[in-house]
């Protein structure tokens, strides 16, 4: 087995490295012309005409878009060489739009030179897992600003570097020589552009969790101090328009970034929330180009990567401080461009690896089990018995409920939309469902919104567009899926938090006034969830709400007036004012449901507790949560779920894209409330039965959560 | 554990008090535009109470809350449409309650799971296809088309809990009816179901309460003025505010009130039996 390992090896990673090659070079010829790429290629030529006129001195002044350093702009100096020389492209704001009428004998060379650093990266990331590099040759985030006249396929190459050369020092004997390595590459990835130093943070936690476990660490700022003035000096050697002003062109091209996230039109413009690098994640830019990349992996490599975050961790940990420092930077950064993902693909990549063996394993491992189970045999007479009752409950079943949910899918595969609607109505539905259609080619026709008047089989090709459009920006929101997801998160633990602390505040014995209490706190949960969010509508409405109408009367200074202003934050902000409405809601039905917990805990564990001296806190960490968290497990998935479906809070705030089931009523809706997209008819069914497929994911973890929590008595 | 001191009761009550001022405050809100006779419009001023005091808002919501229908009208159509659709999911999903409660039977887990997730869906998912299906069979501007969506999206949820209902009644008793010549029907009649009666009428409850304050997908459904239910008139009224803003706006707060406390009063009858129901609590 062993004589077969390493030839196989080498030929997956020839694989994948021809896949990686088959991609980008297909990219680089297909890609429209982006952003910034006019500037990147005028920043080469100004180096190639130096490289030409042999004007070494003039390098010291030439940086063109001075707040990234100069070394990628070089090489694509260096790319274009062999090319006829052009008239420079004329400098334009960052502001413009994408120059399309760059020269083509320059970009493609330009365009090339960055693919095979992609290339080079892929391969390289094949030598340590082949799994992980297949995912980042088909990522089409990577395989886009790669393969485009963009600052970062030289910076993730040389990161990876970096980060690999690390690794090896921690394996040898004789460190300094790898040490060396990583530090000089680490100093060139500076030189490429600065974002990709996150990973030097995450090499330096790293080192330190090893210095401490070996009680080193005074030895270890030496190392760090050795291999951080390296990776300087390196840096600036290979940044030129440094040397003739050190200190006071870093700053500028430092501080630029600052002030660039806070001040430039375009980023204030963009408006993208706090969690961009999120919908980033889930998106792919196979949705943003035709027929350059054949498939949208970037969501599905995305939910691998969470599957085996855990097994990347324990498998090597760096990788995982690399995406977890990474993504919380990105977090936190103002600016959020899609091609900063770029920088924490990689680790995604090694994590989705991860995240598809441990898949398999738990297959087999499935598999194995069932075999095993003894299964006890049904009765012949009891299920004769259950026919009679039976039969009747599943025909109404069928009809009233199943039947509508498998329509919806039939629906799913046509074009049907209000254009059509006279002819689905009067029967030209049902052949479009079972594959009637009266234009030539279907797959052509699908281009959102639909508008032709016959309805159509398109097959599963609404799905695509429909998950393109539920994870990445829209009319009215940037990204329904991740705002769903993290509205969940957000709003359950913040219900659960408020729920179990009154709760507990209402178990302490003598709390006075305690039955009044909690049938006040009951009334969120009592009034219909419509009223109350016209209720909060009231308080929050812009313009007309109680807010603003003391902000009108008092000024600007009275408490919570910032609220008001949170409505138009590019940031984000406004989940806020959304979650205080839903922790409102929500919050007492947590408080019941820990309330009854409570009443399960029996008097002797605190007792037992607290002659071993625990005080309050520790008892609330080492008794009261662990025995709540199974009771408490399955309302807090309920919730959950009804925070997934969320529905009328949106609705009565006007806001049409919130979460799916808004965007699925909305983009149905032929009148009303004017969504651009309404009268989708099966779009909408799409975005339904695509909910369907995560609600099936919450009530698989309800079942086990409620299976643990049955096995749990306690008195 | 002891009684808490008296420091503490006074932290305790204070943060009791700041939680029951943001359980109240929204509430009042409202409340304070339900009984201010004084608006025209929109409220274009800040005040803590009604400018002036005054039940009109209650009387005229009370005579022809929306465009220029009857409030009995509005209140018949809610009712016929909560009471038809607790009805019929209860009616038609019984029996297949009681088949998942007591028998063993082949495809029973897959059953059960399909149960679930059907009783998690949005009502939205149910929309979209109801929509096209009873346009196609031309009564979706009824009130019996809304019947059916509200009954079709609470029958999943009426037949898990009752399944949870028979669960509770002990086999044993069952099995003594048996003994004693009783079939399957009969006992069913005049054990189980007396037995397991009350939680029943919870979940037809739970159905009737959906049905009953539902209304954004009822107003896609009706067309005509009379088909409307208390609920939709509601939306009518917000969506009509936020458009124009010709009707005081205390007609809402009155609405919403009248149209609460009914809700609310069962709620605080029933808390604790419907938190049960709403937890898909499993009684075996």
């Amino acid at each position: 087995m062993n004589r077969f390992r390493t030839p196989f090896r080498i030929l997956a990673i020839l694989v994948v490295a021809a896949l990686a090659w088959g991609l980008r070079a297909r990219a680089v010829t297909r890609l429209p012309i982006d952003f910034d790429e006019d500037d990147y290629l005028r920043a080469g030529q100004e180096f190639s005409h130096l490289i030409r006129t042999s004007d070494w001195r003039g390098f010291l002044e030439t940086n063109y878009r001075p707040e990234h350093p100069p070394l990628a702009k070089i090489i694509f100096g260096v790319s274009i060489l062999s090319a006829p020389e052009k008239p420079l492209t004329p400098d334009a704001s960052t502001t413009a739009s994408p120059n399309q009428y760059l020269p083509r004998d320059l970009v493609k060379p330009a365009r090339t030179v960055n693919a095979w650093f992609g290339i080079l990266t892929v391969a390289l990331l094949s030598l340590v897992n082949p799994l992980g590099g297949l995912f980042l040759a088909v990522h089409t985030f990577t395989i886009k600003y790669v393969s485009q006249i963009m600052l970062e396929a030289l910076p993730a190459l040389t990161s990876l570097i970096t980060v690999l050369a690390y690794l090896q020092s921690k394996k040898q004997k004789s460190k300094t020589g790898w040490l060396a390595v990583s530090s000089i590459f680490l100093g060139l990835t500076a030189a490429s552009k600065y974002l990709y130093c996150v990973i030097a943070i995450a090499i330096l936690v790293d080192w330190f969790l090893d210095a401490k476990r070996s009680n080193d660490l005074s030895r270890y700022y030496r190392h760090i101090l050795v291999w951080g003035i390296l990776a300087l000096v390196i840096f600036f050697a290979a940044d030129p328009y440094l040397w003739a002003d050190p200190i006071g062109r870093l700053k500028e091209s430092v501080f630029y970034h600052a002030g660039y996230s806070s001040g430039a039109t375009e980023v204030q413009s963009a408006g993208f929330p706090t969690w961009q690098p999120f919908v980033w994640l889930s998106f792919a830019a196979y949705w943003w180009h035709d027929g350059v990349f054949p498939f949208p992996f970037d969501p599905f490599i995305t939910i691998l990567a969470i599957v085996g975050l855990k097994r990347l961790w324990s498998k090597e940990r760096l990788y995982m401080l690399w995406l977890g420092i990474d993504l919380l930077f990105l977090l936190f950064w103002p600016t959020k461009w899609p091609q900063y993902i770029i920088t924490l693909t990689v680790p995604l990549s090694l994590a989705a690896a991860e995240g598809l063996k441990l898949t398999w394993d738990n297959l087999l491992a499935w598999r194995k089990n069932r075999k095993n189970v003894v299964h006890i045999p049904y009765k012949k007479s009891e299920t004769v018995r259950a026919l009679p009752w039976l039969i009747p409950g599943l025909i109404a079943f069928a009809v009233l409920t199943l039947f509508p949910l498998l329509f919806q899918l039939g629906v799913s595969f046509t074009d049907f939309s209000v254009a059509s609607l006279r002819d689905g109505l009067q029967g030209g539905l049902w052949p479009a469902m079972f594959g009637a259609s009266h234009i030539q080619s279907p797959a052509s026709s699908l281009e959102f919104p639909f508008r032709q008047t016959q309805v159509n089989f398109i097959g599963p090709a609404n799905y695509l567009p429909a998950l393109g459009y539920i994870t990445g920006p829209s009319f009215y929101s940037s990204g329904i899926l991740i705002f769903n997801i993290l509205w969940t998160v957000l709003s359950v633990s913040l219900q659960t938090t408020l729920g179990l602390g009154v709760a507990l505040l209402l178990w302490q014995r003598g709390v006075r006034l305690g039955k009044f209490w909690q049938l006040l706190f009951i009334l969120p949960w009592a009034i219909p969830e419509m009223i109350g969010a016209a209720m909060w509508f009231n308080v929050f409405q812009w313009d007309w709400g109680w807010l603003d109408l003391a902000i009108q009367k008092y000024g600007p200074n009275i408490p919570f007036a910032f609220l008001s202003a949170w409505w138009d934050s590019a940031s984000g902000l406004w989940i806020v004012i959304y979650l205080i409405v839903a922790l409102w809601y929500g919050f007492p039905f947590m408080m019941l449901a820990a309330s009854a917990g409570l009443k399960l805990i029996p008097q002797d564990v605190y007792d037992a507790a607290a002659i071993d001296g625990a005080d309050r806190w520790q008892m609330f960490r080492h008794v009261t949560w662990p025995l709540l968290t199974p009771l408490l497990m399955p309302a807090i998935i309920i919730r959950g779920i009804f925070a997934f479906n969320q529905f009328y809070l949106f609705q009565a705030f006007y806001d049409l894209e919130a979460t799916l089931a808004t965007t699925s009523y909305n983009v149905f809706n032929t009148g009303g409330l004017g969504h651009p997209l309404g009268g989708q008819f099966s779009l909408s069914a799409a975005i339904n039965i695509l909910a369907v497929i995560l609600l099936i994911g919450f009530v698989i973890i309800f079942n086990r959560w409620s299976k643990a929590g049955e096995g749990v008595t306690y008195a | 554990m002891h009684k808490i001191s008296w420091p503490k009761q006074i932290v305790t009550q204070l943060l009791l008090a700041l939680t029951g001022l943001f359980v109240i405050l929204p509430i009042w809100g409202m409340m304070r535009l339900a009984f201010d006779g004084s608006l025209r419009g929109r409220p274009t001023e800040f005040r803590f109470f009604p400018k002036v005091w005054s039940f009109e808002p209650f009387f005229k919501v009370l005579d022809k809350p929306y465009q220029s229908v009857d409030f009995e009208i509005l209140l018949k159509n809610s009712l016929i449409v909560s009471f038809a659709a607790a009805l019929i999911a209860i009616a038609l999903g019984i029996s297949l309650a009681y088949a998942f409660a007591r028998f063993r039977f082949p495809g029973r887990q897959t059953g059960l799971f399909i149960l679930l997730l059907t009783a998690v869906l949005p009502l939205v998912s149910f929309m979209t296809p109801l929509y096209i299906l009873l346009s196609m069979l031309k009564i979706r501007t009824t009130l019996m088309a809304l019947v059916i969506v509200y009954s079709a999206f609470a029958m999943p949820f009426c037949i898990w809990n009752m399944r949870a209902a028979f669960q509770t009644v002990p086999k044993e008793v069952e099995e003594a009816a048996f003994l004693d010549g009783a079939g399957d029907f009969t006992s069913f009649t005049f054990i189980t179901l007396p037995l397991a009666l009350p939680s029943i009428v919870v979940a037809g409850l739970i159905a009737f309460l959906m049905a009953y304050s539902e209304f954004t997908i009822g107003w896609m459904f009706v067309e005509k003025a009379d088909n409307v239910t208390l609920a939709m008139s509601i939306y009518a009224m917000m969506i009509n505010q936020y458009l124009s803003g010709a009707q005081p706006w205390s007609y809402i707060g009155s609405l919403a009130i009248i149209m609460s406390i009914p809700v609310v009063v069962i709620f605080l009858i029933f808390q604790r039996t419907l938190l049960e129901r709403m937890m898909f609590g499993d009684a075996s």
